[in-house]
């Protein structure tokens, strides 16, 4: 039997979960395993936003400063006394709104996803910073907190379900409609796209959209969680999210990435992530070891690659 | 005369003239020697990184990492000063230190790039995690101040030549020896040429592999140099001061008149376009702008860069096909 990259990539967070708890003390501890769950959404949907992207070929590093700017919007909502609903709606609008700029510039003018989102992030930073004087905001109420810090029928939390409606919606959008196909086919040959009749910058601008619409999402969970919000508010997401689609098998070049292979990436990185920190590694080193990881599977990817060229070549001959 | 206005770095000269007239009216401490000589070494740093970047960027790839690689060598000369005796002999053995270490961090990158084919910006930014995580776990943060450092570097820091700062001197060299590879040897010709049409460079005979090695190791042995200029100007070793000046250095770079689907690219271009940036900087600074705006404005700038530098691009490839149509 052939495994799939994505089963096997599966199999994979298993073993690590085994693994971690072997060996960092209390990992299967019940706070731990909460610590664990609440965690994960947050980080889960910045890295299919990034993976969506990536799919077409591009990257969007202004993600984590989107959400901090959705979050930013919530935040001002709540603390002027306005009902959780309009502050939810707000924030998504923000976060949808961040994603309109990219794409706008980036499906319209032209220029390479890398260079806008270079320079979105420091405008969505600065008017970040603008906006909250470098100060954080904070104090939302019981309600609010309860989306991310709250259980459904005491037993699943709340994030944790968002995260799983938003799974399968990305799984449906990718694979079962005509803009997810477009998706594909744009990462794949944008030419031959546009020239099997498919309007290119629309695509795209709906793929700007819907990153934008995840992060504010997850913005929603991590001001919720934290209750409270800064500049820096989830930055440190930003690299691990592409790591992790990346991880995921999703091509950096565009044109491949599967919803559950970026799900398996995330477990993995969290409970890594989660184990070290149990076992009492440095914070810095933790960030040391995602950027090792990310480089150290390309590398690999490029070595299998060509040893199966290799092989093919061979079979022909 | 006419050529010289068509050229890209004109119009950013013009921008920078008449900015220079209206922050004369706005602040009269701003049109004075002194003044500019500050901006001038406050930005020697930043021209360095970004002397490199248009290399890097001519070759249609990007390295995110400039900032971080730039920091380790600086945490690495700080530490190194602790053990060096205070004399002009351990000056000069920084000189030939710190530029190697950087050349080492560089020739990483590069390699990564040009032999495992990874796309640059994964690279750096996979780089700039593992240093910065790495800097931050050997200095905890720790802040290294002058009295840290050995008297012989701060009189080397502090050192003028005909009223002008030494690391304007620095700078120059660089500037000068940058310039003459680019415009004046094999190698420099080959960075133009594979940024234009890599596939057509490859065909005249140009080792593609080898030149993307050139650019990532030349701009970690600037890097270096760019460490030295740092802890000289600051008088000290910050292992946080250079977060994010990677995204300055690419939009200086730009605004110079650098494509960046490779190809074009100069020298003075980019020095125009670091001054430009360093005057709006000072120039916010002495119309007492609110720092949190600052942000704002250079966000603002770096995308309307380059999105008009995108749509020039797309106008004039729309000439050059009613050319051909016409002919």
């Amino acid at each position: 039997m052939k495994l799939s990259k994505e089963s096997l990539l599966g199999l994979i967070a298993v073993g690590t979960i085994i693994l971690m708890s072997f060996i960092a003390p209390g990992f299967l501890s019940s706070n731990n395993i909460d610590n664990f769950l609440f965690q994960l959404p947050e980080f889960g949907l910045l890295a299919l936003g990034m993976m969506v992207v990536i799919i077409t070929g591009g990257i969007d590093l202004s993600i984590t400063y989107t959400a901090a700017l959705s979050g930013v919007g919530v935040a001002l909502m709540l603390t002027n006394g306005q009902p959780i609903l309009l502050a939810i709606v707000v924030g998504i609008s923000f976060g949808l709104l961040c994603g309109a700029f990219n794409g706008f510039i980036v499906s319209k003018i032209g220029v390479s996803p890398i260079l806008v989102t270079l320079g979105t992030m420091v405008l969505f930073e600065g008017i970040i910073l603008a906006i909250t004087k470098g100060q954080s905001i904070s104090g939302f109420g019981e309600t609010y907190n309860l989306i991310g810090n709250g259980y459904y029928m005491g037993l699943f939390p709340l994030s944790i379900i968002i995260f799983v409606f938003f799974i399968v919606l990305t799984a449906i959008l990718l694979n079962k409609t005509n803009w997810g196909r477009s998706v594909y086919m744009l990462g794949n040959n944008e030419i031959a796209t546009l020239f099997s009749g498919v309007k290119n910058s629309r695509v795209l601008m709906k793929v700007y959209l819907y990153a934008g619409l995840l992060a504010a999402i997850s913005a929603i969970i991590m001001t919720s969680r934290y209750n409270s919000v800064k500049v820096d508010l989830g930055s440190s997401y930003m690299l691990q999210s592409v790591a992790a689609a990346v991880l995921g098998g999703t091509n950096i070049q565009g044109g491949y990435g599967k919803v559950m292979g970026t799900v398996y990436a995330v477990v993995i990185f969290q409970t890594i992530s989660n184990g070290l920190n149990l076992l009492g590694v440095h914070r810095a080193i933790v960030d040391v070891f995602f950027g090792a990881v990310l480089i150290l599977v390309l590398t690999v990817n490029f070595f299998s690659d060509k040893w199966k060229k290799n092989k093919e070549t061979k079979a022909v001959a | 005369m006419k050529s010289l206005i068509k050229q890209k770095e004109f119009s950013i000269f013009a921008i920078i003239v008449l900015l220079c007239i209206v922050l004369s009216f706005v602040s009269p401490v701003f049109l004075t020697v002194g003044n500019f000589l500050d901006i001038m070494e406050g930005n020697v740093v930043m021209a360095i990184l970004a002397i490199g970047m248009t290399l890097i960027i001519i070759t249609s790839d990007i390295d995110v990492s400039v900032a971080a690689v730039t920091t380790a060598v600086a945490v690495t000369i700080g530490s190194l000063f602790g053990h060096l005796p205070n004399s002009w002999v351990s000056v000069l053995l920084i000189f030939l230190i710190a530029p190697l270490v950087g050349l080492i961090i560089g020739c990483v990158n590069g390699l990564l790039v040009s032999r495992i084919k990874i796309p640059a910006i994964v690279v750096t930014l996979g780089t700039l995690n593992i240093i910065n995580g790495l800097v931050l776990y050997f200095t905890n943060g720790q802040y290294l101040n002058s009295s840290n450092l050995p008297a012989a570097f701060i009189s080397f820091a502090n050192y003028e030549l005909l009223g002008i700062p030494i690391l304007i001197y620095l700078l120059t060299v660089v500037a000068v020896l940058t310039w003459y590879i680019l415009k004046h040897t094999l190698i420099g010709r080959s960075v133009l040429a594979i940024g234009g049409k890599s596939q057509s460079a490859v065909r005249v005979g140009i080792d593609e592999k080898k030149i993307k090695m050139f650019v990532f190791a030349y701009m970690g042995f600037l890097a270096g140099v760019a460490a030295i200029a740092q802890t000289a100007y600051t008088k000290a070793v910050d292992p946080n001061g250079m977060l994010g000046l990677e995204m300055m250095v690419i939009a200086a770079v730009v605004l110079g008149g650098t494509n960046i689907q490779g190809g074009r690219g100069t020298i003075q271009g980019t020095l125009l376009g670091v001054l430009l940036l360093a005057i709006i900087e000072n120039g916010m600074i002495l119309a007492h702008i609110d720092t949190f705006w600052q942000k704002v404005v250079t966000g603002a700038i770096i995308v309307f860069a380059i999105s008009y530098d995108r749509i020039s691009y797309k106008r004039q490839q729309a000439k050059l096909t009613k050319i051909e149509v016409e002919a």
